[in-house]
């Protein structure tokens, strides 16, 4: 698959129209935040959902979102019951957002159906479902303009967005939904394969899975300090689990769990204080506090063991000096050298911050042919969809025989798609104009 | 006019506009080396084969608690250390003004290579203290002492003006926010990439869009923005080599083809009282843009393929328009109803988004422009490439339309 030129885009955009959208589920949070993206390139929005009071806050919520009223100006809303065969009929492009609920989004597929014209497409945000489960059984015209199109949430910031196509769509709707959600949405569009949680998800929750499991042997505070914003990502991983939302987490890494079989099989088990913790209510930051809650001012830390919380100033963590070492290089924008005390650093706890990277790059790479067709996809998923050191980065940053030790030490195997990707000697990250030190921040 | 000697630009490289250097912990020092680090590799320079360098920056001081910015330099690369190295200042210009001085210096043949590091780093003060420092770049005593947003109001007026004179339309004004806003989403640099934006937008006057000086809206302002862009600037000698080490014809590597550099007098009311009877309101941008045609030769703005200008708020890139010659003087609204001003039209004008859309690193923004104007002439502008450009022009304004400085890049 070539890159099409900027002027390929610009015919592939003008190849056909989309001037009329419906949202489905338009009420939850990705269908508002989706809809509201839309209403910056179409000149026409149909906000539905079970209710038109519920469409409505819908809409409300979109135009909090993205602190414009004018979404409401090129904004309809409506119920299923009254308004999806009229809205449907119209639409050139009908936006899937229910519930990650296979039925349910079967059953608004039987009235979608129903309604659509031939030639309209329909996209799914789901963040797991298979697309052709989705639309197996459908009529041609459905299955051919059917695809994934998984926004991240919140979509009016996040911009890496995963294009899935089913084993029926059309090929010329794939290029023509990139070329719009590129030119017109400000997408960065990575494709990827039918395969459960797709790329970004598959690869991300796994890393903050593992850590969540880490956490049973050395403690939350600790575990997110020695992963912390230092090893590329912009917010620690157990404050990301919390701000995703525990139901989430458990929904993604039960779905890869039961549907994969890969070499890290077990690191994407839900650990089990979590499950134990869910059943009490505990679903992080949307609850009141998963592996970290506010008391006023004071930020409390979750003992997984007992699920009781400890005011964080209590908690005496061990001497983890290297970690300002590195932190003071990355400030000074010595990446290299940060990322080279990193991989030195002596003692149990960066050993296991070492295992947590290596996990991450390996697991990575080893998805290549299976996910997406190079590392490429996984890459720009990481870095702009979830905000952390894509793995090609990590590795340029690190050197390839560093990073082929630190999979050594952890005991890992080095997947054949790395080996096969260092023996180049190029640097694998080959987006020049996009800055790697925004990765590394110096804490 | 005396034709200088040529002066190559070899390539460069730009730090992520919509990055928060403070929100990243990082010091001056981190946007300095990585600027830099990226021009090298982008250019495939090594670092000892660098003469010379100059840093355009207007106000590390208040904003870093930094000055001697030139030696910052030094501390990228050991091979740097006891290089010649200076820094410049003309407010917004600044980037330029380090430019033109590298330019001179090769042209005078003192140095075969420069580094030009055009830097700002902004987001370490509210946006009423930094409302404040940019103040200093008018009159401050007169123009912005115990002034809310300065600048703003500035060039409300420079709108006003043109409202008194010809006629102005908001509009239009919310038109040309469209378009760099549009544009900014194609540049993966560019700091409201992600943000929500569109005519009607640009059009409402809610809170949602507040009123900050005059008739200047939020969607009418540039961004306030860290960031940093390195140029590397060399001689024909120079060029030839590298050009040869990097399997390139000469004729591939873009030139400084002419420039234009005026300076006018710093408070607003006495720049309009100068032009009351010229045909231009601000005559002096005027002669720097058809000065740094003629030295380019190149008759008029027809021989420009496209421009990266100094749009701090709507109101200067609509008078950028006629001052170009785009439009006859007081017409520019002609050419944002044509839509000859996207990137596919007659004369794109700011296909980076420009200073609204990709963010203004104050003492950056001069080198930004060259660099894209770099980027559009060599083909490398990615998303927002104007197809087949050759001739590049940049205006970069310091003040309220005080120092002004104008670069053509091309290829032949």
């Amino acid at each position: 698959m070539s890159t099409p030129s900027p002027k390929e885009m610009r015919q592939l955009l003008n190849s056909r129209k989309i001037e009329r959208v419906v949202v489905l589920g338009a009420n939850g949070t990705m269908g508002y935040g989706s809809a509201a993206l839309f209403t910056q390139a179409v000149p026409e929005v149909t906000f539905l959902a079970r209710t038109k009071a519920k469409a409505e806050a819908g809409l409300a919520a979109a135009i909090k979102q993205v602190r414009s009223p004018t979404v409401a100006d090129r904004s309809k809303t409506g119920s299923y019951d009254d308004d999806l065969a009229s809205a449907c009929a119209d639409a050139d492009l009908i936006f899937e957002a229910l519930t990650e609920d296979f039925d349910l989004k079967k059953d608004i597929f039987d009235k979608v159906e129903a309604a659509r014209r031939d030639d309209s497409i329909v996209a799914t945000v789901t963040s797991g479902l298979s697309i052709n489960q989705l639309c197996e059984g459908r009529s041609d015209s459905f299955k051919k303009n059917f695809l994934g199109l998984h926004f991240f949430n919140p979509p009016n910031v996040i911009v890496g967005t995963e294009l899935i196509a089913g084993n029926d769509t059309d090929p010329a709707v794939v290029d023509f939904i990139d070329a719009f959600s590129q030119i017109r949405l400000g997408r960065e569009m990575i494709r990827t394969s039918d395969t459960p949680a797709f790329a970004g998800n598959r690869v991300g929750f796994k890393v903050m899975n593992e850590v969540a499991q880490l956490t049973e042997e050395i403690g939350v505070l600790l575990t997110d300090k020695i992963l912390g914003p230092y090893t590329g990502r912009a917010m620690t991983p157990l404050a990301t689990v919390d701000l995703v939302g525990w139901d989430i987490h458990r929904a993604i890494v039960d779905n890869v769990y039961d549907n994969t079989s890969d070499e890290a099989h077990e690191t994407n088990k839900l650990p089990g204080f979590m499950a134990t913790l869910m059943e009490k209510g505990v679903l992080g930051n949307k609850s009141g506090g998963g592996f970290f809650k506010k008391d006023g001012k004071t930020r409390l830390v979750l003992d997984p063991k007992t699920g009781n919380y400890t005011p964080e100033a209590d908690i005496n963590l061990p001497d983890l000096g290297y970690i300002d070492r590195v932190a003071a290089l990355h400030r000074d924008g010595r990446y290299v050298e940060g990322m080279e005390v990193f991989l030195n650093a002596e003692g149990e706890y960066a050993a296991a911050a070492r295992k947590v990277i290596a996990g991450y790059i390996a697991y990575a790479f080893a998805r290549v042919g299976e996910v997406t067709e190079t590392i490429d996809g996984i890459d720009r998923i990481m870095g702009m969809g979830f905000n952390v050191a894509p793995p090609s980065v990590l590795v340029d940053t690190i050197g390839g025989q560093g990073t082929i030790d630190m999979i050594g030490e952890a005991g890992l195997e080095v997947p054949a798609q790395l080996t096969a990707a260092l023996a180049s000697g190029e640097r694998l990250f080959n987006h020049r104009r996009i800055n790697i030190g925004k990765f590394f921040v110096a804490e | 006019m005396a034709a200088g000697s040529e002066v190559y630009i070899l390539g460069g490289y730009q730090t992520d506009f919509a990055r928060n250097w403070t929100k990243e912990n990082k010091h001056f020092s981190a946007l300095m080396r990585e600027s830099v680090e990226g021009a090298l590799e982008a250019t495939q320079i090594a670092p000892e084969e660098v003469e010379s360098a100059h840093v355009g920056n207007f106000a590390a001081e208040l904003y870093c608690m930094q000055g001697h910015l030139g030696a910052f330099f030094t501390e990228v690369n050991p091979a740097f250390s006891g290089l010649p190295t200076s820094r410049h200042e003309a407010a917004c210009a600044s980037g330029s003004i380090a430019l033109l001085a590298a330019s001179a210096e090769i042209e005078a043949g003192r140095y075969d290579l420069q580094a030009v590091v055009g830097i700002e780093q902004m987001k370490t003060v509210d946006s009423g203290k930094g409302g404040t420092y940019l103040g200093t770049a008018a009159w401050f005593e007169e123009e912005a002492e115990g002034i809310d947003a300065p600048f703003p109001k500035l060039f409300g007026r420079l709108g006003d003006e043109y409202d008194k004179r010809y006629g102005l339309k908001d509009e239009h004004l919310a038109e040309i926010s469209k378009i760099n806003y549009a544009n900014a989403k194609l540049n993966p640099n560019a700091q409201t990439r992600t943000w929500y934006m569109n005519k009607d937008h640009a059009l409402c006057r809610t809170d949602d869009n507040p009123a900050i000086g005059g008739r200047i809206r939020i969607s009418d302002c540039s961004q306030v923005t860290d960031g940093a862009v390195t140029l590397f600037l060399a001689s024909r000698e120079y060029a030839e080599k590298w050009a040869k080490g990097t399997g390139k014809k000469l004729s591939e590597i873009p030139r400084m083809k002419g420039w234009g550099h005026n300076t006018a007098r710093l408070k607003f009311e006495d720049k309009v009282a100068e032009s009351a009877n010229a045909e231009y309101v601000l005559p002096h941008v005027r002669s720097t843009v058809t000065n740094a045609m003629k030295r380019a030769g190149i008759a008029d703005v027809n021989g420009i393929d496209g421009i990266e200008t100094h749009d701090c708020f709507t109101t200067s890139e609509y008078m950028a328009i006629d001052h170009f010659g785009i439009t006859a003087p007081g017409e520019s609204w002609k050419a944002v109803e044509e839509g000859w001003l996207e990137i596919d039209g007659k004369h794109p004008i700011n296909p980076s988004g420009g200073l609204i859309g990709a963010g203004h690193p104050v003492g950056a923004t001069g080198c930004r422009q060259v660099l894209d104007a770099t980027l559009q002439v060599t083909g490398e502008a990615g998303a927002y490439q104007v197809e087949g450009a050759k001739n590049f022009q940049t205006l970069n304004i310091g003040g309220s339309g005080t120092t002004s400085c104008s670069f053509i890049v091309g290829v032949d």
